[in-house]
């Protein structure tokens, strides 16, 4: 270590926490942090203390939002007959960025990963299901990850809602192969929202 | 095609190697644990991202470094071609004429290669998972979808058999893996039944060569068959899988047969028949690869002369085309006898040091 110092292993293990993160990184941000004027390292804490404590989870679509309902599950021109089912919200994100969506969305804050112990229940997919119902949704659109599990989850989807009324179909073209949505252009996710197919 | 230089630097023992092989011939000799296998293991490493002695890609690093670098300069027939493989504070690298690659498939099949080392002498009499490791090594290196189905397949696999392990398999958790288990299973199966045809008319040629008047067959055994209905074994088998809490069905279950005259060689035949039959195996190997890609691949044999007999070394040599490019290790440099009148360059190795003598 650095500077033997507790505080600042602290900090370095808080970074380390952030995705995509690894040791060395964790250490450079760390060490810059501490290195620059105390108002920098400040203002730093203070952004990240600032949006936290506004931000709050969409009670219906479990988005990070400044207010609940968020701007698009409150905005009555959008479609609220067809959700968009997203991993993370940097997948909201970015197919929001896209434009040509208008339809609402849901936010899982994961896949189904047995081997992180993530099942259905971690992802409150049963107050999704209510919300479905509640809402008259007659369309889902399963924009998760072209990963294993990103597919997975989409088949666990399409399964259970399978004898309801609601449709489920799968974003499919242009999606990078093992890739994060949020790699993906614009172009290519709007073209991958027209591509969607049924899953059967 | 052939290596024309071969530069590496803290690559396990091997502090600072700079070579220019011949096209021909090339035998690496020195002592045990002198580096002969880890200059081998180098040359696999840059052209496959893989070892094949370890998982730990940490044990590759020389003592007490940060990483290694290695660099390959490849002649073919319509190019020449730069690898660099460079691996610092746990992070990999490759480049391919100086342009870093993102993608494993990206690097794979720049330069082809055929590794024979001692385990591949059991591969006949082994467990059947080394037989699998063998194919899809083979079908790796010259199909890229074929590397993707395969690490697909595995991940989607441990994801169901972790349901199973924790008790948590209802038949519903089970089947959402199991169409994707299909799709990447089904094209493993597609691509190595495929392999096996192709591979065994020069399997039983390249015998007959080794030890005449007997014939050698091989055969693929699919767990699942090409045209077997993928998803419908799987969710026949739930319930089997739920009690043995592991997926039983699927290509990671496959093994191929070899038969000698008739009968099974793994259980009939003796040592001696084995250790042609393997040998056959890799000398297909060599044809099928130049059927594939126009040009032999390079031939890496890794102390396999301590475990043959004289005269099937003697066969070997005999059997291995003249356009080969080979790199061959071994304790004993005196391989007159072996190499006839073949050109041949000799470089000693003595800890971690080589030099052509
Ligand atoms: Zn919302």
């Amino acid at each position: 270590m650095l500077l033997n110092s507790p505080s600042v292993e602290q900090l370095i293990e808080a970074f380390r926490r952030l995705p995509g993160v690894g040791k060395r990184s964790a250490e450079r941000m760390a060490i810059h942090l501490l290195s620059e004027p105390e108002e920098v390292a400040a203002e730093f804490a203070q952004a990240v203390h600032v949006a936290r404590s506004r931000i709050v989870h969409c009670g219906v679509c479990r988005n990070l939002a400044e207010s609940d309902p968020c701007s698009v599950c409150a905005d009555e021109r959008r479609d609220h007959s067809v959700v968009c089912v997203v991993e993370q919200p940097t997948g909201a994100m970015a197919i929001e960025k896209g434009g040509s969506y208008n339809g609402t969305y849901h936010v899982l804050h994961g896949v189904l990963n047995p081997l992180d112990g993530v099942g259905p229940q971690e992802l409150h997919l049963d107050s999704f299901f209510e919300r479905l119902q509640r809402d008259g949704v007659r369309e889902i659109i399963v924009a998760t990850n072209a990963t294993a599990e990103g597919e997975a989850t989409a088949m666990y989807l399409s399964r259970q809602l399978a004898q309801s009324e609601i449709q489920v179909t799968r974003i499919a073209h242009g999606v990078p192969m093992g890739g994060g949505l949020e790699f993906a252009d614009d172009v290519t996710l709007s073209h991958a929202m027209q591509g969607r197919t049924k899953i059967d | 095609m052939d290596i024309t230089r071969f530069k590496c630097t803290a690559f396990r023992c091997l502090s600072d190697v700079d070579i220019s092989p011949s096209p021909a011939f090339n035998v690496i000799y020195g002592g045990n644990a002198q580096g002969k296998t880890s200059l081998l293991e180098a040359i696999l490493f840059a052209t496959t991202s893989k070892s094949h002695r370890t998982t730990q890609e940490s044990d590759l690093v020389g003592h007490g470094g940060e990483g290694f670098q290695i660099h390959l300069d490849v002649h073919r027939q319509d190019r020449t071609i730069q690898l660099d493989a460079n691996m610092y504070r746990g992070a990999k690298r490759f480049k391919v004429n100086g342009i870093a690659q993102s993608r494993v498939s990206d690097i794979l099949g720049k330069i082809n290669t055929v590794f024979f080392s001692p385990e591949d002498i059991t591969l006949v009499k082994g467990s059947a998972s080394q037989r699998r490791k063998f194919l899809d090594m083979e079908l790796s290196q010259l199909h890229a979808p074929y590397l993707m189905a395969l690490q697909q397949y595995r991940q989607v696999l441990r994801q169901r058999n972790e349901l199973l392990r924790r008790n948590q398999a209802d038949p519903a958790m089970l089947e959402i893996w199991e169409e994707q288990l299909a799709q990447h299973g089904g094209l493993l199966i597609e691509h190595r039944h495929e392999f096996i045809e192709e591979l065994t008319p020069l399997a039983v040629e390249a015998y007959h060569g080794i030890a005449g008047a007997e014939t050698l067959t091989l055969q693929y055994l699919a767990d699942i068959g090409p045209s077997d209905d993928f998803v419908g074994v799987l969710a026949k088998a739930r319930q089997t899988d739920i009690r043995r809490k592991v997926t039983t069905r699927g290509p990671h279950r496959d093994d191929i047969e070899f038969m000698i005259d008739g009968q099974p060689a793994r259980s009939k035949a003796s040592q001696g028949q084995q250790k042609s039959a393997a040998l056959a195996l890799k000398l297909a190997e060599l044809e099928w690869v130049k059927q594939r890609v126009g040009e032999y691949p390079v031939l890496m044999l890794d102390e396999v002369l301590a475990e043959l007999d004289p005269e099937r070394s003697q066969q070997l040599f005999k059997a291995i085309p003249h356009e080969v490019q080979c790199i061959i290790t071994t304790t004993q440099p005196q391989l007159d006898d072996l190499l006839q009148d073949r050109p041949v360059m000799v470089f000693q190795i003595e800890q971690g040091k080589v030099t052509a003598t």
